[in-house]
């Protein structure tokens, strides 16, 4: 492309800028809205309690060998014995965690809440920069690009001839959403950041279930061999006092 | 845990801001991070920025977390007070905390009127029964009011659902090493190596607490611990070393008769005694008497 495309002054005061502060805006809104309506999480003590038992059940697996036989046999029968043990799990007592969530509509809620502060104001976004400012060049990068970032940086704009370092509105609209964090945790403070990607994170995580990793736990324990540690370490204390004396 | 480059940068900032250098807002918010105790500190450089209203305003947000640092400092310093000023300026911000309600239950317990303060406890865990500081504080009052019992009670209770909680096992033990119930403190020392199998200070009160107890088996197990402690301290533990011999000749005096030789290590015992030696002559020669006597005394040297 020997000449440049010269975009009109316009394009950045009543596109660019406009798209910017909108997103900003949107974004400080969203966090004051998701301000009002978070409920405060109790957790539950029984999740606390598992996760607590699954903490303490790994430091004995890592830990085992430092503990003299009798004391890892009690241990072991406390954590996988077949009646009350601390890791065992009643068969038929797994609850779905798709059953909880119905039965417990707080759950619900919460999920309801987190939906509607995430993808309400995106799609509305959305729609409305597509209305408005769909196959705009909006932007020009100051160096060029490969190919590869067309689909980046050019949504919206069906050209294979426009060179790739001129940005389309619709994807400066993504840029935007995605890169605007810094922007937020200096606007609302380091913890408050409204973050799309992590949330969609989240999102993908919901509906661990504890009793899973209770009995995950049991199994690796069980296969657990103790050997007892510390009559190597006379030997080695010996070796240590040695090199101290001499 | 406090790190080493942490514990210097603390050193660093504490000498700096002690000698006026500035830094006091950096250095309390280290104090607050690394959860060191330095209240008389935190008392005099955070009431410093509290009373001036320019530096306070500086500050934002933060002002209020700085308001419940120094509440704390205070009443851990018994300046009720000051104690009580914070925690009136926090009462107005927020009203309905939970927060503050704890910090209010802290100054009636800093005040020394426990019942008052038990009540306000018991509502807040009633409202939370999984705030962690509160159950914690209970455990503190009842054993500020001499009541071990209650407080080994509350510890167990906290124990059952927290149980991953390395602080509260250590505490645990040393109350039931205090109460010399041995068996019981054996039990937490173990739970404490389980979690942290290279901390030399457990493996050694744990061989402590087995030599108390006595008896052949577990003797021999008080020297395997007392060796991983030489081991894991590099031979630099002094009590260690004197636990060896300990150890040795007291399963000597109980395997007497018995002719029951299962010597793993037959140096040990007298290197132990050769690296005492050679520590008491470089420290402290004058004593180094004593330490024959009372090597002689154990027949082992």
């Amino acid at each position: 492309m020997a000449e440049d495309l010269v975009l009109d002054t316009a394009i950045r005061d009543w596109v660019l800028i406009p798209l910017s502060v909108v997103m900003v805006l949107i974004g400080v809104l969203r966090y004051f809205v998701s301000k009002l309506m978070r409920s405060t999480q109790v957790p539950d003590l029984k999740i606390v309690k598992e996760g607590q038992v699954i903490v303490r059940a790994r430091n004995f697996r890592a830990g085992a060998n430092f503990i003299p036989p009798r004391s890892y046999r009690a241990r072991k029968i406390y954590f996988t014995n077949e009646e009350n043990g601390l890791l065992h799990v009643p068969k038929g007592q797994t609850p779905n965690p798709q059953a909880q969530m119905f039965s417990d509509p707080n759950m619900a809620m919460d999920m309801m809440k987190k939906n509607l502060s995430m993808i309400i104001p995106q799609t509305l976004t959305f729609a409305w920069v597509n209305f408005f400012f769909s196959g705009f060049v909006a932007a020009k990068i100051p160096f060029p690009l490969t190919q590869r970032f067309r689909s980046m940086l050019q949504n919206g704009i069906d050209l294979s001839t426009v060179d790739v370092s001129y940005v389309s509105s619709r994807s400066w609209y993504f840029l935007n959403l995605f890169g605007l964090r810094g922007l937020f945790s200096l606007i609302l403070g380091e913890e408050n950041a409204v973050d799309d990607t992590q949330r969609m994170m989240q999102m993908g995580g919901f509906g661990f279930d504890p009793t899973k990793g209770l009995s995950a736990e049991k199994d690796s324990l069980d296969i657990v061999q103790h050997e007892w540690a510390l009559p190597k370490f006379e030997h080695r204390a010996e070796a240590v006092l040695r090199k101290l004396v001499h | 845990m406090v790190s080493k480059t942490e514990q210097s940068q603390l050193d660093r900032l504490e000498n700096q801001v002690d000698n006026g250098g500035g830094g006091d807002w950096e250095y309390l918010c280290l104090v607050r991070k690394l959860k060191v105790r330095r209240s008389d500190k935190v008392l005099k450089y955070g009431l410093a920025i509290l009373n001036d209203p320019k530096k306070r305003s500086s500050l934002g947000q933060d002002e209020w977390t700085l308001y419940e640092q120094v509440a704390i400092a205070a009443m851990d310093c018994q300046s009720i007070d000051a104690a009580k000023d914070c925690i009136k300026v926090l009462q107005k911000k927020f009203s309905e905390s939970k927060r503050v309600g704890r910090l209010e239950a802290m100054l009636l317990e800093a005040k020394g009127s426990w019942a008052e303060a038990e009540k306000a406890y018991s509502s807040l865990l009633e409202d939370n029964p999984l705030d962690q500081v509160v159950h914690k504080r209970r455990v503190a009052m009842a054993k500020a009011q001499g009541n071990i019992s209650g407080a080994i009670e509350w510890l167990n209770k906290y124990l059952e659902i927290f149980m991953a909680d390395n602080d509260a096992w250590r505490e645990l033990a040393e109350i039931y090493v205090s109460l010399q119930m041995y068996k019981q403190a054996a039990f937490c020392y173990e739970e404490l190596i389980l979690s942290q199998p290279t901390v030399p200070l457990y493996h050694l009160a744990y061989a402590d607490v087995l030599y108390t107890l006595g008896g052949l088996e577990n003797l021999q197990m008080a020297k395997k611990y007392y060796a991983s402690t030489i081991d894991l301290t590099g031979g630099k533990n002094t009590r260690a070393l004197f636990g060896i011999c300990l150890c040795t000749s007291a399963i000597g005096h109980l395997a007497k008769g018995r002719n029951k030789e299962e010597k793993d290590s037959p140096e040990l015992q007298s290197l132990a005694v050769t690296a005492l030696e050679k520590d008491y002559k470089q420290r402290a020669p004058e004593k180094l008497s004593l330490l024959t006597t009372a090597l002689k005394s154990m027949k082992i040297s």
